[in-house]
């Protein structure tokens, strides 16, 4: 059992020797071309995600200049709405004024039609009252008195008639 | 039944090598295991790298090894050595592999633990010694390494105190990487072959006895092969790292 702790210097050497040529074999032929291929990969993965990431901070900024004028639009709809309901006021005002004006004057109008025909009627009915009351005098002066006398009669009885 | 004798036969190393010209060539089967185990390693990562991408099962392969590269790159390498270790990470992956590969190899039958032998550890150690040693000269030049063996504010008086002592530090760190991995290989392996004597020791007391100790013994056979499986890992995950941190601190002194 005491072999177990004595050095035996040709297994030494042989597993040194080994295990360098190993080292020295597998690099040329395995770990460069494992880590080659390893970097080359990790290379493309950086690559590929710097470009996923600036092509996330484009459409970021492409998503923040839309919505910059998606905001104007919408103040400038809002802006022509209000507007329009101004000047669709205004002319509410305006035709509202205009029809008020234009039914004033009409009814102006109705009334002074309705005055002068009242006044041409009262004047005709003034001048049939006054030919039929001339009529009768006529008649009734014709048998009864001279013409002077019944000239005033009938003066008197207009001045009645024009009197009520 | 000499018990002490089987357990030195299960884990000492047999050698069968041959002598030429007084040089004696270890053919043993802690040094077959290794030579197995690096020639399987060569021809499967190689084929790996190479051919890797023209089927699914070499895709897949591929794969796996690039995550197996990425964990010792980001999870020992880089932590410890900073950029600087990215040159020598080709060393640390052969590093973790063979020493998990070489105690996994235990576990097959008519393999042996090679971790298991205090010369095969310590050739693996004396190599971490030579990286942190080739670190230190290549980053900080000889007169700078030496320098870093003085932490800073070291008054003048304690350098000649000071600096020895650091530098038997270093070296004493290097040959605990040895015994620390031969220690726990070497323990576990005892420990399987013990719980299988208990069976043959029991059973020389009666043999129902032995049939009895059969199933117990079992058991725990089966539970400190997972243990011993679960402790590969650990050992070459402590070694690497270990070695990086070391070695870092050679790179990255006071």
């Amino acid at each position: 059992m005491e072999d177990l702790l004595k050095p035996d210097y040709g297994v030494l050497v042989l597993t040194v020797c080994n295990f360098l040529l190993l080292v020295y074999l597998l690099k040329k032929f395995a770990w460069n071309l494992i880590i080659g291929g390893l970097e080359k990969r990790e290379q493309q993965i950086a690559n590929d995600k710097k470009q996923a990431q600036d092509a996330r901070a484009a459409a970021e900024t492409l998503k923040r200049e839309l919505d910059e004028k998606l905001a104007q639009i919408s103040d400038e709809a809002a802006k022509k709405v209000a507007e329009a309901v101004k000047i669709g006021e205004t002319q509410k005002e305006q035709i509202l004024s205009a029809a008020k004006e234009q039914s004033e004057r009409l009814l102006e109008q109705a009334k002074t039609q309705i005055e002068a025909e009242k006044n041409k009627a009262l004047a005709d009915v003034r001048g049939e009252i006054a030919r039929t009351a001339v009529l009768a005098a006529s008649k009734v002066v014709a048998q009864q008195m001279s013409e002077e006398s019944a000239k005033s009669v009938v003066d008197r009885v207009l001045e009645e008639i024009k009197a009520k | 039944m000499d018990v002490a004798e089987i357990i030195a036969h299960h884990i000492l190393d047999h050698d069968w090598g041959v002598s030429l010209a007084g040089f004696h060539l270890p053919i043993t089967t802690h040094t077959v295991t290794l030579l197995s185990v690096s020639l399987v390693l060569l021809l499967g990562l190689a084929w790996i790298a190479r051919m890797g991408q023209k089927s699914r099962a070499g895709r897949l392969l591929t794969t796996l090894s690039e995550t197996y590269v990425s964990f010792i790159r980001d999870g020992i390498v880089l932590p410890n050595m900073g950029q600087e270790g990215r040159q020598m990470l080709p060393y640390f992956c052969t590093l973790f592999l063979f020493v998990l590969c070489v105690a996994l190899a235990g576990l097959i039958p008519n393999m042996k633990t090679a971790t298991a032998n205090i010369s095969v550890t310590a050739a693996l150690a004396l190599c971490s010694g030579g990286l942190i040693l080739y670190c230190g000269l290549k980053f900080h030049g000889p007169i700078g390494f030496l320098k870093g063996f003085i932490p800073s504010g070291t008054p003048g008086w304690l350098v000649p105190l000071i600096f020895p002592l650091e530098v038997v530090s270093m070296i004493i760190k290097v040959c605990v990487l040895a015994i620390r991995l031969f220690a726990n290989m070497l323990s576990g392996h005892m420990v399987l072959i013990c719980l299988l004597l208990i069976i043959f020791v029991v059973g020389q007391m009666h043999i129902a006895a032995g049939a009895g100790a059969l199933l117990p013994a079992m058991g725990l056979e089966i539970f400190m092969t997972c243990l011993e499986l679960l402790v590969a890992f650990l050992q070459a995950y402590v070694f690497t790292l270990l070695t990086s941190i070391f070695a870092g601190s050679v790179i990255h002194t006071h």
